[in-house]
């Protein structure tokens, strides 16, 4: 098992002025549905208020999207729904293909590779232990007709755990710390509530220590109490475990607590990028301060 | 005192472009030059809105400045340009190379006042030990009753959160610390545990640029005053000149 808790610490400012430690690096990625003309990325995007194609019909989801996270970091990408932020956290994971661009993961061993140009068996290699995602509807990343315990024992031995014992340590272990009750933990998880689905998610996501982890609207749809805290869960986990992370959310109260970073998205194109703050109490293009006005009201 | 250079600004300037009110302007700061030293405390005075928040936030960066240069010398002696820094590098840089202060305690769930506190000192590069100790010093300082240390902050009073915050802002400090009416919400008493805090600051060397709504605060902590009026500086110089007339022309 590789360890990612290792951060570097050091207090060297020059060291740190240049910093070239990222973990992911998303390079001019771009998805676009339908036919893959050129044409159609030159009339849509902001400016066209659309992120459908007049002349090709295609629609150009993600285009020139480009960011870089480190261990210890989380960055948010904030915008409304159709923005193509969900695309970018798909493309990112794999789940669909991707029509541009680069996603370049360092390993925990130091090598570094273009996760889009893996074949399917590489891919789901990759999402053992190098990649996890928490989706905002659990159904999507757990086996709801299965138990806590047997979701996370699934992630444990595709990364090659054998010893029931030690699975079923592990497992207690990190559903604990995810704060689901051991007394639950064999029941099957479409009797948990939504709160309690996504602390199972968390387990299972973090069970095989990956060094990146994508979490897509990890709290939309909860109680706002449950929702603060799977929040606080989760930043104390990305605090702690020293993860790359990329937090995908139209909240902003979201974004704010998880991240130090944020890109803004609008009709599939980075509009906007700065520091969480800096794009909060001084956002600039005129789509991020619709956006912060909205959500001050 | 030490005389090394730790910030320096230089023709500063802020727009704000309001595109949903008609697309706009508003001229925040219109070209401010400063320099603060180690070992300096300097008080920005003047009427609100003159630009003083302004100011401290163009320097931290919550405020993209419009044009002009941030320089902040860091530890290793480099100056670095903030206005031009990457995000990840500004963000690293913050907290340990330059703090913010501000009214408020952010909101932080389910975490307590020795929590919030140690955190920010283990930030900043203490071991958690060392770093539960100076927040327990501080905490006594600030007078938080010992019986509040572990109960979750949210509850405490506004009085509590601020003497929280500055207690966390505070902890290990970075060579600069900016403050943005750091003590508005304390009773006196209170108040004065604070600017003892503050005022160990300057003692140390730390180079302080604040803000305070109050002149005594000022008169008590300032090495300089920096009376600020439209965006620009009007007038600088030791509290006892500075701030004399400006007492003089409240008469």
């Amino acid at each position: 098992m590789s360890d990612v808790t290792d951060q570097d610490k050091g207090p060297d400012p020059a060291a740190e002025l240049a910093i070239d430690d990222w973990v992911l690096k998303v390079d001019r990625l771009g998805k676009v549905f339908g036919p893959q003309d050129p044409a159609a990325i030159a009339d849509t995007g902001p400016e066209f208020g659309t992120s459908k194609s007049p002349t090709t019909g295609s629609v150009v989801a993600a285009w020139d999207v480009s960011f870089e996270v480190a261990a210890g970091e989380a960055i948010g990408v904030i915008g409304e729904s159709g923005s193509g932020k969900s695309t970018v956290m798909r493309s990112i994971a794999g789940d669909h293909g991707s029509s541009a661009g680069s996603v370049y993961l360092r390993r925990s061993d130091g090598t570094v590779e273009d996760i889009l140009t893996l074949d399917g068996a590489s891919r789901r290699k990759l999402r053992i232990d190098q990649l996890s995602v928490v989706y905002q509807d659990p159904s999507e990343g757990l086996d709801l007709g299965v138990t806590a315990g047997g979701n996370v024992a699934e992630r444990l031995t595709a990364a090659g755990w054998r010893h029931f014992g030690q699975i079923r340590e592990r497992a207690s272990e990190l559903l604990s710390r995810t704060e689901v009750p051991l007394e639950r933990m064999d029941d099957i998880v479409r009797q948990f509530s939504g709160g309690m689905r996504q602390r199972v998610q968390l387990a299972k996501a973090l069970a095989n220590r990956p060094p990146v982890v994508l979490f897509d609207e990890p709290t939309t749809g909860l109680d706002a109490s449950v929702a603060a805290g799977v929040l606080d869960l989760i930043r104390n986990l990305l605090e702690e475990l020293g993860l790359a992370a990329v937090v995908v959310s139209h909240d902003f109260s979201v974004i704010e607590m998880l991240t130090s970073r944020c890109v803004v998205m609008h009709h599939g194109r980075i509009v906007e990028h700065g520091l969480t703050d800096q794009l909060l109490e001084d956002p600039r293009h005129p789509y991020s301060q619709r956006l912060v006005a909205a959500a001050r009201t | 005192m030490n005389s090394e250079r730790v910030l320096s600004v230089r023709g500063l300037h802020k727009q704000f472009v309001l595109h949903n009110i008609d697309g706009r302007t508003v001229e925040a700061l219109h070209g401010v030059d400063l320099d603060v030293f180690a070992g300096e405390h300097v008080a920005l005075a003047g009427s609100s809105g003159a630009g003083k928040s302004s100011l401290l936030r163009c320097i931290y960066r919550t405020y993209l400045p419009t044009s002009g240069s941030v320089t902040l010398r860091v530890t290793s002696g480099m100056d670095v340009d903030l206005t031009d820094l990457g995000d990840r590098e500004l963000a690293r840089l913050r907290g340990r190379e330059l703090g913010y202060v501000s009214q408020f305690l952010r909101a932080e769930p389910r975490r307590g006042a020795l929590d919030i506190v140690a955190r920010a000192g283990v930030q900043r590069g203490m071991d958690w030990d060392d770093a539960r100790e100076a927040a327990a010093i501080a905490l006594r300082k600030l007078n938080i009753d010992e019986s509040l240390w572990d109960v979750y902050a949210t509850v405490l009073s506004g009085g509590e959160k601020q003497r929280v915050n500055l207690a966390a802002g505070t902890i290990s400090p970075p060579q600069l610390l900016l403050l943005d009416e750091p003590v508005s919400a304390l009773d006196p008493a209170n108040r004065e545990a604070a600017l003892d805090l503050i005022a160990d600051l300057t003692e140390h060397g730390v180079a302080v640029l604040a803000v305070f709504h109050d002149l005594d605060a000022m008169a008590r902590l300032a090495t300089r005053v920096v009376l600020m009026s439209d965006g620009q500086i009007a007038q600088q110089g030791p509290p006892e000149t500075v701030l004399g007339q400006l007492t003089g022309v409240a008469r």
